[in-house]
């Protein structure tokens, strides 16, 4: 695909047609595999990804097992046909980056100790991207986290900013991702207003910066909403069947 | 080189219940020997693959992808176009596939797959050349194992006949002697419907669609493939064990009944062009 | 609204909660399920929020399962050492029996893949320490399930009410374990699928009202009046 002449048109139209602060259409369902212990799939807009938890169980290798507290393991992953160009099998160093960004974020909010030697283990699949694959990722996993029973001080909600035509616009398509001046995924616990992922491709001024953090917190919080409506969804939908 | 995997821990009484079922002819789940799970076929879900499908059969899901290429084609046939199938058992799927390149059985289901859509001829890959000798249309048929609960080769060849049979192909002109990429889309005529079941053995007994209970319990696993002419069109042994040699032909007559049963479930869910129904 | 403790709680009375939800503005009364921060109460876990004691707890859906003392379990024995046996018992845990000498291994006559019931000793930082001096039951036949640990006590219910209606219609022998392993022996293959199915239904609703009528109505139609 190549550039289109304008990624913001003059009434402020993006090129999906939203607005600069404007989410894109989001799906969440928790609970959508049978074999993990915990797994959600999530879509932002044309970006579809699954995760799945496996934990706590047995550290593998056993001498990487940590004597107070498990140790997460996270995998981001894209499928060949999730991109417009066929991705080759295996990892690439961007899924290797994407790993250890993810696991960081969930390692700071999950109560670790209360498993001593064992590993949880996440898998971020997407088989679907269209911009924010990170972000949906770990949206994703934090929702496959909770439904797995795993104990945890927050939901993450994630997202990413950028700068496209010199505007500040919440969640990146792929175009934006690719021909704007900047892409920042965002991930915060909202309950405690803290920043759990944070990364910045591109170069914004500080005060395009700081003007970015709002617009991805505003975000966030709706995405938060939405985490919280799915879990409760899953829950409560067992409602009792007609034997 | 290929080592004995480590055996998933067994409890032997469900060997033993399990066998003792099969001989009064049931199942843990229910199901009489030769019935297979119910099966979910979906496709055309994803935008950026040209073909895709998710298939279930129980709780077992295989997500496959298909991506269309412009490639050299294989030089002993020049006037063909070509297609690779690889195959991986996400992590995702069971606690006991782990992350990392395919190992073996990976390897081996898309293998299997690969040969019961090329032996089928299932594909008439005369239609898929553009410049003989120089350029031709390449196939990727990409199968993730996204959920385990026993037999990924049935469902997993069912994905991709089922991305494949609703594939749209971007078209592909010459140009001044180089491919260009047009606007319009074809579709692929499938020439032949090709299905597997997967037989289990416990004793003299048999089973199709092993779930994954079952499948710890087999003594031998057994892939047998047929087609709509009746014909056996892929066969794999793919555990260690024996099978007594008088059950192959009630194997075989199990296979072509199911084979058959996959067959018209499929030609329901999915709008697949067959060559020379036209 | 007020609960017992005196003090505003943010939730109602079996109201799912999410983790990082606030429970209550009172720190100190954090209990199983919760976590206390800058003096306020927060769900760990998705769950049931409820106060229990002076204490707020959230009972979560799903949750490993936790060896205490005391705590009979269904394991699969894994392992045959010189001082003793392995046993799995389910996802992550091992426990451990332990013989004084070679003698005591052989005559126990267990091995790899057998099934068995057993008692928890003790549980820490060393593992999961198995009493052998409580008879270690070798479990002959059956079917083998699983379903979550947090599922038990409603799969038992209170007094034990659910599982022996479910061992009365069905007429099996349901051996439960603590770690949520199940052996069902039945006598007849539909009896056995009955208990099964029941038992898989209680995993699914167990947080559900009126489970206790829908089950033994699954079960009659299944078994049969009488």
């Amino acid at each position: 695909m190549s550039r289109p002449e304008r990624l913001i048109d003059d009434n402020g139209r993006r090129v999906d047609g939203r607005r600069p602060d404007e989410l894109r259409p989001i799906k969440m369902e928790v609970g959508v595999l049978d074999k993990s212990d915990g797994s959600a799939y999530v879509e932002f807009g044309g970006t579809k990804v699954i995760a799945a938890v496996f934990g706590p169980r047995e550290a593998h290798p056993r001498h990487l097992a940590l004597p107070d507290r498990a140790i997460l393991n996270c995998r981001y992953h894209m499928t060949s046909f999730s991109v417009e160009e066929r991705k080759p099998l295996g990892m690439t160093r961007r899924e290797i980056e994407l790993s250890k960004v993810i696991r960081e974020a969930l390692e700071t909010v999950t109560f670790l100790e209360e498993f001593p030697r064992a590993a949880i283990d996440v898998y971020v699949e997407v088989i679907q991207a269209d911009g924010g694959t990170r972000t949906a990722g770990l949206t994703a996993a934090s929702l496959a986290l909770a439904d797995a029973g795993m104990p945890m001080a927050d939901l993450i909600a994630a997202v990413a900013v950028g700068k496209v035509d010199g505007q500040l616009v919440l969640d990146l398509c792929d175009l934006e991702d690719k021909y704007g001046e900047a892409d920042m995924p965002v991930a915060m616990a909202p309950r405690f207003n803290s920043i759990i992922m944070l990364q910045l491709n591109g170069r914004m001024s500080v005060e395009e910066f700081k003007r970015s953090l709002a617009l991805a917190q505003k975000g966030i919080s709706e995405i938060y909403h939405l985490q919280r409506e799915a879990l409760k969804k899953k829950f409560s939908e067992l409602a009792p069947k007609e034997a | 080189m290929a080592l004995t995997p480590k055996k998933d821990l067994t409890a032997k009484i469900m060997r033993d219940k399990i066998y003792s079922l099969l001989l009064q002819g049931k199942r843990i789940d229910g199901r009489r020997p030769t019935d297979l799970r119910p099966i979910k076929i979906e496709t055309g879900l994803l935008s950026k693959a040209e073909g895709s499908a998710l298939v279930s059969m129980g709780s077992t899901k295989i997500l496959t992808g298909i991506k269309v290429e412009v490639g050299a084609p294989f030089p002993d046939r020049p006037d063909e176009g070509t297609f690779t199938v690889n195959a991986e058992l996400l992590p995702l799927a069971s606690a006991s596939f782990e992350p990392g390149p395919p190992d073996e059985r990976g390897i081996e289901l898309a293998r299997v797959v690969d040969r019961s859509l090329r032996e089928g001829g299932v594909i008439d890959l005369k239609k898929l050349c553009l410049i003989e000798g120089e350029k031709v249309y390449v196939l990727f048929i990409d199968i993730y194992v996204l959920d385990y609960d026993g037999n990924y080769f049935d469902p997993s060849l069912i994905s991709a006949l089922a991305a494949l049979a609703t594939a749209k192909i971007p078209r592909y002109e010459i140009v001044d002697g180089k491919p260009q990429k047009t606007d319009e889309y074809f579709s692929l005529e499938l020439n032949s419907l090709p299905f597997t079941a997967t037989v289990g053995v416990i004793g003299e007994k048999f089973l199709l669609d092993p779930q994954l209970e079952e499948e710890k319990v087999l003594d031998v696993s057994l892939v047998v493939g047929a087609d709509e002419r009746g014909d056996i069109t892929c066969v794999q042994k793919n555990s260690p064990g024996q099978i007594p040699i008088e059950l192959m032909d009630s194997i075989i007559d199990a296979v072509i009944e199911k084979t058959g049963e996959i067959r018209r479930k499929f030609l329901q869910e999915v709008p697949v062009k067959l060559a020379g129904s036209t | 609204m007020r609960g017992e403790l005196g003090m505003p709680v943010y939730f109602t009375e079996h109201e799912i909660v999410v983790p990082g939800q606030l429970l209550s503005d009172n720190g100190k009364r954090s209990g199983e399920g919760t976590y206390a921060y800058a003096g306020k109460i927060y769900a760990a876990r998705i769950g049931f929020a409820s106060i229990r004691g002076n204490k707020v707890v959230v009972t979560p859906f799903k949750t490993a399962y936790k060896p205490a003392p005391g705590d009979w379990v269904v394991g699969i024995v894994s392992d045959v050492k010189p001082n003793g046996f392995e046993i799995d018992l389910g996802r992550h845990l091992k426990g451990v029996i332990r013989m004084p000498d070679r003698e005591e291994v052989m005559s126990a006559g267990l091995n790899v893949g057998d099934v068995v019931y057993v008692r928890i000793k003790e549980s820490g930082l060393s593992g999961v320490a198995i009493d052998k001096r409580s008879r270690i039951r070798r479990i002959e036949s059956g079917i083998l399930i699983q379903i979550h640990p947090a599922k038990v006590p409603r799969l038992i219910g209170r007094r034990g009410s659910m599982i022996n209606m479910i061992k009365r219609i069905t007429g099996c022998d349901i051996i439960v374990g603590k770690n949520g392993l199940i052996v069902i022996n039945g006598p007849s293959p539909e009896a056995e699928f009955a208990a099964v199915k029941a038992i898989k239904m209680i995993e699914e609703e167990a947080h559900t009202s009126g489970l206790t009528e829908r089950i033994e109505k699954l079960l009659r139609g299944l078994i049969g009046e009488g």
